[in-house]
C-alpha cells in the first residue's frame, strides 16, 4: 500500500521553464538518513508474469542482503514496486515513480518493446534507470543513442550467439538441413537470424527446410511440429521461451521428432527449466540458461545461497531473471558508494552514473560489469541436456561458460556487422 | 425544472471545468498533470466512440483499432515521414483512419447489436495481428518511434520532455478536445444526429420515414474512426512509441468502460468517463497488485447497480438538489 | 516411396488441424449454447477453459499425492471440470440482474469477469505456467508406420466429437432441448407455456460453463495453463463462432473445423500466415454469407 500525500501547491512558475531546469532526481544535503527509494517494474500478470516475479524474488534477495549490512552508504533501500504491462501504461508507472514518489533509482523491465519506449522518456527525464532485460537489436539506435541516465542489460541476442557457437563447435560436419522454430517476435526474429548470420560466418553448409513462426504463447503446436518432421531437419534451432516451450517439447517427443536423430538447439530453455520434465526431454540438447545456472558443480558461495533460499521458500529453482534484477541492484549500490567514497558526501546523480561506467560486481551468476555505453557485461553459462540429477526436469552438462565480452557487439558497432567481421572464437 | 436555468448550469459547469483544466497545470502534481494528457486522448476518442453507442446505438468491441492507427500514423509521420507538425498530424491521422475506416464499415454495418460488436472485435485483433506480423513495415512487437511533433510551428527545443508535455503540449490538446467537443456536440444534435437517436431506438421505423439506416450508421462510424485516430495520436505523443497493444481487445474494452462508467447515455459521460477511469487505474495500480480484479468489479458494480454512469448519478443528484 | 512420405505429411497435417478444431470446439462450445438459449456473448468464456485448466491440474496433483492410479488422471480431469461448472450458477445469478438490458451491457458484464477471473487466477495459481508432466503420454501413442499421435490426443478429439453429438441430440431428441430451443427462439411465448425460463437460464449457462471447465481441463495434458489464456483464445473462439454462425452447435463444429484445419494448411505451407489466414477467412465468410455457414440470419 503506498501513501500518498498530495501537495496541492507547487510553484511551477512559466509552464515548463523552471521544470526544465530542475532534474528529477536530486539529492538534498540532508538525505543521510532518509531511505533510499527504489522503483522497480516488472510484469506481474500474463505470459511474462512468472519472468518478473522471478526477478522481483532477485531484487528482494538482494536488498535483504543489502539492508542486514545496513543499506547502500548507509541509508536502507525501500522499494516501490510497480507492474510492467504495455509501454503505455508502464510508462505512466514510470512517470509516476519518478514524479510523485521521488524514486531514486528505476529499475526493471522484461519486454524490449517497452523497454524501447522507456528508455527514450527516462533519458528526457534523467531519471537513472537500470533495465533488467529487453535489448533486441531493432529500434535502440532510433531511441537511445547514447544513453546517460539508462543502463542496459546485455543483448538479447547473446545467448543466440552462444547457442549457435556451441552447436557449430559440436555439431559441425554433422547436419545438413536446418529447422527453426521461434516465436514470431523481435526476440525470436533476431535469434534466429543470428544463428544463420553464424552459420554462413563459420562456412556451415546448410538448407533451411522448415521456419514456423507461432504466435508467442501458442500453446497448440501439433500442426508446427508436424510440419517441421515432415521436412526432416538434421538441426532444430528455437528460441521458444515461454509456456510454449514445455509444450512444445511434450509435442514434439509424443510425435517422435525427438527420438535421437534430430539435434535440438534451445538457446532460451532456462526460463522454463523446471517445466522441461525428463519425460520428454532428452539429453544430448543444447540448453541456454543465460546469466544463471542454478545448479554448477561449483557454484560461488553467494550463488549456493541464493538457489538454497530460494529452494525453501518458493520451492522452486530460480533462472536467470533473478540474477538479471541482483545484479542491476548490485551495479547501482556498487556506484553509489564508489561516488560516495570519491567525494566524501552523498553524489549526486551524475556522480553516481559516472561510478558506474566501467564498474565491476559479482552477480548471482558470476562475475558482471557495466560497459561505459551502458551496456551490461555478465557471464553466460550453456550445456548439453542431461538427467543424471536430483530432479525431475533436465539440467545440463558439459557446462560451457562465456564472458558477455565474446557474445555481444562491442562500444559504438553494429550487431549484424560485428557478426560479419568480428574475430569470434568458438 | 425549468428548461433555461438547466441549460444555464450546465454551461457554467462546463466553463468552470474548462477554467479547472487551464489551471491545473499550475497548481498541481506534475505526475498528475501528465495523466491529464491520456485522459484528453481518451476523451476525444470517446466522443467519437459514444458517437456510435450513446446516439446510434452500436456497440463496438474494436474501437481501439482506430485509437491505434492513429497512434501508428504518429509514429510515421515523425519518425519515416519527417512531419513534425502537430496539426498536420491530427489531420492526417484522422483522415487515414476514415479511409481506413470505410471497407471496415461497409461490412460492419450490416449487423447490429451483438454481431456487430463480434465483428468489430475481430477487425481490431486483425489489425493487432498484422501489426505484430509485418515487423519490417510496423516495427512488429516493439512498435515505432513517436517524435517530439512541434506546436504552432513551434519546437520549444528549450523544454525537455515532460515540460513540453505538461505546458505547450496540454494546452493543444485542451483547445484540440475543446473545438472536437464542440463539433461532436452540433453533430449530435444536428439532424444527423437525430436520424441516428431514431435509427436507436428502432430501426424499422426509420427505415420506412425514408431515414438511409446503413448510410447513417456509416457515416457514423467514419466520424468515430476520425475521433478515435486524433486520441491515438495524443497518446502516441505522450508515450513516444506506437505498439501493438494500443490494437488488442482489452484495450478496445476500456474504452467501453470509460464510456460506461462515465455515462453513455448523456454528452459528457464520455469525458467523465475518460478521466475517472484514468485516474481510478492509476490509483488502483498503485494500491494492490490485483488492481484487474477490482477494475473489473467496479465495471461490474456500475452495470448492475449504476448502468448511466457517473453523469447519471450527477443528474439525480441536480434533480433532487433543484425539487424544491 | 515418395507417395507414403507424402501421405503421412499430409495425415500429419490433417491430423495437426483435426486436434487443433477439437480444442477451439471446447472453447467455444459453451460460448455457443449460452449464446443461442439466451442471447448473451460471453467473454469470459475464455477464463472458464482456462480455470478448468488449473483446476484440473490441482486435481490430478492432488488425486496423485493422495495415492490414485496413474490412469485414473483423465475422470479426475473430467470430474473437475464438472465440480467446478458449480460457480456456473453463481456467475449466472449476476448476469441475470441485466437480462432485461441491452446486450451492450451483458457484454459489458461479461468483460467485467474477464478482468476479474484473471487477477482470481493469478492469486490461486501464481504467475508460473502450469502442467502436467507427460501425463498426455499415459495411454501410449497411436503409430501407422512412420506416423505417431499420442493416443491421449485422439481422445481429446473424441471427446469433443462425442460432446458436440451429444449436444445435438440433447438439444433435437430430448423434452429438454426441445424446451431450450423454444426458449430461444421465443422467450415470452416459452413462458407463457409454462416453461420455467429462470431455471432454464440457469440450467443452461451452467452447462456452458462446466462445458468450458471440462474442456480447458481434458486439453490441458497436452498443453500448459498459462496466465494469458483468458484474453488469447477468445480471439479464435470468436473467429470459430462467426465462421460457423453464433448460435448453432453444427456451426461451432463446422468454424473449429474450418479454423483448426486453415490454421494448420498454413502452418505447412505458408507458416507466416498463421494467424492472418484466420481473420482472412472470417471476413470471407462474412461478405459471402453474414450469417455464419448455420446461422440464422438476424436483424
Amino acid at each position: 500500500m503506498n501513501t500518498q500525500r498530495r501537495k496541492v501547491l507547487q510553484g511551477i512558475g512559466a509552464a515548463g521553464a523552471a521544470l526544465a531546469a530542475q532534474p528529477y532526481l536530486s539529492f538534498p544535503a540532508i538525505a543521510q538518513n532518509k531511505p533510499l527509494k527504489i522503483g522497480i517494474i516488472a510484469p506481474k500478470a500474463g505470459i511474462a508474469g512468472t519472468i518478473g516475479e522471478c526477478g522481483l524474488r532477485g531484487t528482494m534477495f538482494a536488498v535483504d542482503r543489502i539492508n542486514a549490512a545496513g543499506g547502500i552508504a548507509g541509508r536502507k533501500v525501500e522499494l516501490i514496486v510497480e507492474e510492467e504491462t504495455n509501454p503505455k501504461d508502464s510508462i505512466e508507472r514510470l512517470r509516476k515513480l519518478v514524479l510523485q514518489d521521488k524514486v531514486d533509482c528505476v529499475q526493471g523491465i522484461v519486454s524490449s518493446g517497452v523497454s524501447l519506449a522507456m528508455g527514450a522518456v527516462a533519458e528526457e527525464m534523467k531519471a537513472l534507470t537500470i533495465f533488467w532485460d529487453g535489448t533486441t537489436q531493432d529500434g535502440v539506435n532510433e531511441t537511445m543513442p547514447n544513453p546517460r541516465y539508462v543502463f542496459r542489460s546485455t543483448d538479447n541476442e547473446c545467448e543466440a550467439v552462444m547457442a549457435s557457437l556451441l552447436a557449430i563447435k559440436h555439431w559441425k560436419g554433422k547436419f545438413a538441413t536446418v529447422a527453426g522454430i521461434n516465436p514470431d517476435y523481435s526476440y525470436g526474429r533476431n535469434n534466429f537470424a543470428a544463428f544463420q548470420a553464424l552459420l554462413k560466418k563459420f562456412g556451415v553448409e546448410h538448407k533451411i527446410v522448415a521456419d514456423q513462426w507461432p504466435k508467442v504463447g501458442t500453446l497448440d503446436l501439433t500442426s508446427h511440429v508436424a510440419a517441421l518432421k515432415a521436412a526432416k531437419p538434421d538441426l532444430v534451432f528455437s528460441s521458444l521461451l515461454f509456456a510454449d516451450l514445455p509444450v512444445f517439447m511434450k509435442t514434439a517427443h509424443g510425435a517422435g521428432l525427438m527420438d535421437g536423430k534430430t539435434k535440438f538447439v534451445f538457446p532460451a530453455a532456462g526460463f522454463q527449466h523446471t517445466l522441461l520434465k525428463k519425460e520428454f526431454t532428452p539429453e544430448g540438447m543444447i540448453f541456454g540458461h543465460n546469466t544463471l545456472y542454478f545448479n554448477l558443480d561449483n557454484p560461488t558461495p553467494l550463488q549456493k545461497q541464493f538457489v538454497q533460499e530460494y529452494e525453501a521458500k518458493y520451492k522452486d529453482f530460480p533462472h536467470w531473471e533473478a540474477d538479471r534484477a541482483y545484479f542491476a541492484m548490485q551495479i547501482y549500490r556498487a556506484g553509489v558508494e564508489a561516488a560516495y567514497k570519491a567525494k566524501n558526501a552523498w553524489p549526486g546523480q551524475e556522480d553516481i552514473i559516472s561510478a558506474m561506467e566501467g564498474l565491476k560486481v559479482d552477480s548471482l551468476g558470476g562475475p558482471g560489469a557495466m560497459r561505459k555505453d551502458h551496456i551490461a557485461d555478465q557471464t553466460f553459462y550453456q550445456g548439453m541436456t542431461t538427467h543424471a540429477n536430483r530432479f525431475d526436469f533436465a539440467t545440463i552438462t558439459d557446462v560451457t561458460k562465456m564472458y558477455s565480452d565474446q557474445l555481444q557487439k562491442p562500444q559504438g558497432t553494429d550487431f549484424w556487422k560485428w557478426i560479419e567481421t568480428a574475430q569470434i572464437k568458438l | 425544472m425549468s428548461a433555461p436555468r438547466s441549460r444555464v448550469a450546465l454551461v457554467s459547469f462546463v466553463v468552470a471545468t474548462i477554467a479547472v483544466l487551464a489551471v491545473f497545470p499550475k497548481f498541481a502534481e506534475p505526475y498528475y498533470v501528465t495523466l491529464v494528457l491520456p485522459a484528453f486522448a481518451y476523451a476525444i476518442a470517446l466522443l467519437g466512440f459514444n458517437l456510435l453507442f450513446g446516439t446510434a446505438g452500436l456497440l463496438s468491441f474494436g474501437h481501439a483499432l482506430f485509437v491505434a492507427i492513429g497512434a501508428y500514423a504518429a509514429a510515421v509521420l515523425t519518425s519515416k515521414l519527417g512531419v513534425r507538425s502537430f496539426e498536420a498530424i491530427v489531420a492526417i491521422a484522422g483522415i487515414v483512419s476514415v479511409i481506413a475506416a470505410i471497407p471496415v464499415a461497409m461490412l460492419a454495418v450490416r449487423y447490429v447489436r451483438i454481431f456487430f460488436g463480434i465483428l468489430t472485435l475481430a477487425f481490431g485483433m486483425l489489425f493487432h495481428s498484422f501489426l505484430f506480423k509485418f515487423y519490417n513495415l510496423t516495427g512488429g512487437d516493439t512498435g515505432i518511434r513517436v517524435l517530439r511533433p512541434t506546436l504552432l510551428g513551434q519546437d520549444w527545443k528549450e523544454l525537455d520532455k515532460t515540460a513540453f508535455l505538461i505546458g505547450p503540449f496540454y494546452y493543444a490538446c485542451l483547445v484540440l478536445a475543446l473545438v472536437l467537443g464542440l463539433a461532436m456536440w452540433r453533430i449530435v444534435h444536428s439532424p444527423f444526429g437525430l436520424h441516428l437517436a431514431a435509427i436507436r431506438e428502432n430501426s424499422r421505423k426509420a427505415e420506412y420515414l425514408g431515414v438511409r439506416v446503413r448510410t447513417f450508421r456509416l457515416i457514423a462510424f467514419l466520424i468515430s474512426a476520425f475521433y478515435g485516430a486524433i486520441g491515438g495520436a495524443i497518446l502516441a505523443v505522450n508515450t513516444g512509441q506506437a505498439d501493438p497493444e494500443l490494437a488488442y481487445w482489452t484495450h478496445s474494452g476500456e474504452l467501453v468502460f470509460m464510456t460506461v462508467l462515465g455515462g453513455f447515455a448523456n454528452f459528457f459521460g464520455p469525458l467523465v468517463g475518460a478521466f475517472a477511469f484514468i485516474f481510478l487505474k492509476s490509483e488502483l495500480m498503485g494500491a494492490t497488485q490485483y488492481w484487474r480484479f477490482f477494475l473489473g468489479a467496479t465495471l461490474a458494480v456500475i452495470v448492475i447497480a449504476f448502468p448511466r454512469g457517473l453523469m447519471g448519478l450527477a443528474s439525480d443528484a441536480w434533480k433532487k438538489a433543484t425539487r424544491r | 516411396m515418395r507417395a507414403a512420405v507424402a501421405l503421412v505429411a499430409f495425415f500429419d497435417v490433417l491430423i495437426g488441424g483435426v486436434f487443433h478444431a477439437s480444442v477451439l470446439f471446447l472453447v467455444a462450445a459453451g460460448l455457443q449454447l449460452v449464446f443461442g438459449v439466451q442471447r448473451i456473448v460471453n467473454l469470459a468464456c475464455g477464463s472458464f477453459y482456462a480455470l478448468g485448466a488449473y483446476f484440473g491440474i490441482t486435481a490430478v496433483n492432488w488425486t496423485a499425492a493422495h495415492g490414485a492410479p496413474g490412469w485414473s488422471f483423465l475422470p479426475v480431469l473430467i470430474a473437475s471440470g464438472i465440480v467446478l461448472g458449480a460457480i456456473g450458477p453463481f456467475i449466472e445469478r449476476l448476469l441475470r440482474t441485466v437480462y432485461r438490458r441491452d446486450e451492450a451491457f451483458q457484454l459489458l458484464l461479461t468483460f467485467a469477469l474477464v478482468l476479474m477471473f484473471q487477477d482470481v487466477l493469478r492469486f490461486f495459481w501464481g504467475a508460473n505456467p502450469q502442467q502436467l508432466g507427460n501425463l498426455s503420454m499415459s495411454y501410449g501413442k497411436v503409430t501407422l508406420g512412420e506416423f505417431s499421435f499420442p493416443t491421449y490426443n485422439v481422445l481429446v478429439m473424441a471427446a469433443s466429437l462425442a460432446i458436440a453429438v451429444s449436444l445435438g441430440l440433447f438439444l433435437k431428441r430430448t423434452r429438454y432441448g426441445r424446451i431450450l430451443r423454444a426458449t430461444a427462439e421465443n422467450r415470452e411465448m416459452a413462458e407463457a407455456l409454462g416453461a420455467d425460463v429462470k431455471k432454464i437460464y440457469a440450467g443452461v449457462f451452467t452447462l456452458g460453463t462446466i462445458l468450458g471447465t471440462v474442456g480447458g481441463a481434458l486439453v490441458v495434458p497436452t498443453a500448459a495453463a498459462s496466465l494469458d489464456m483468458p484474453v488469447e483464445l477468445v480471439v479464435e473462439a470468436f473467429a470459430v463462432v462467426v465462421i460457423g454462425g453464433l448460435g448453432s452447435m453444427r456451426g461451432a463444429l463446422a468454424g473449429a473445423l474450418v479454423v483448426g484445419l486453415t490454421r494448420a494448411l498454413a502452418i505447412t505451407f505458408y507458416a507466416e500466415l498463421e494467424v492472418l489466414a484466420i481473420y482472412v477467412i472470417v471476413i470471407a465468410v462474412l461478405v459471402a454469407r453474414p450469417a455464419g455457414l448455420f446461422g440464422k440470419p438476424v436483424e
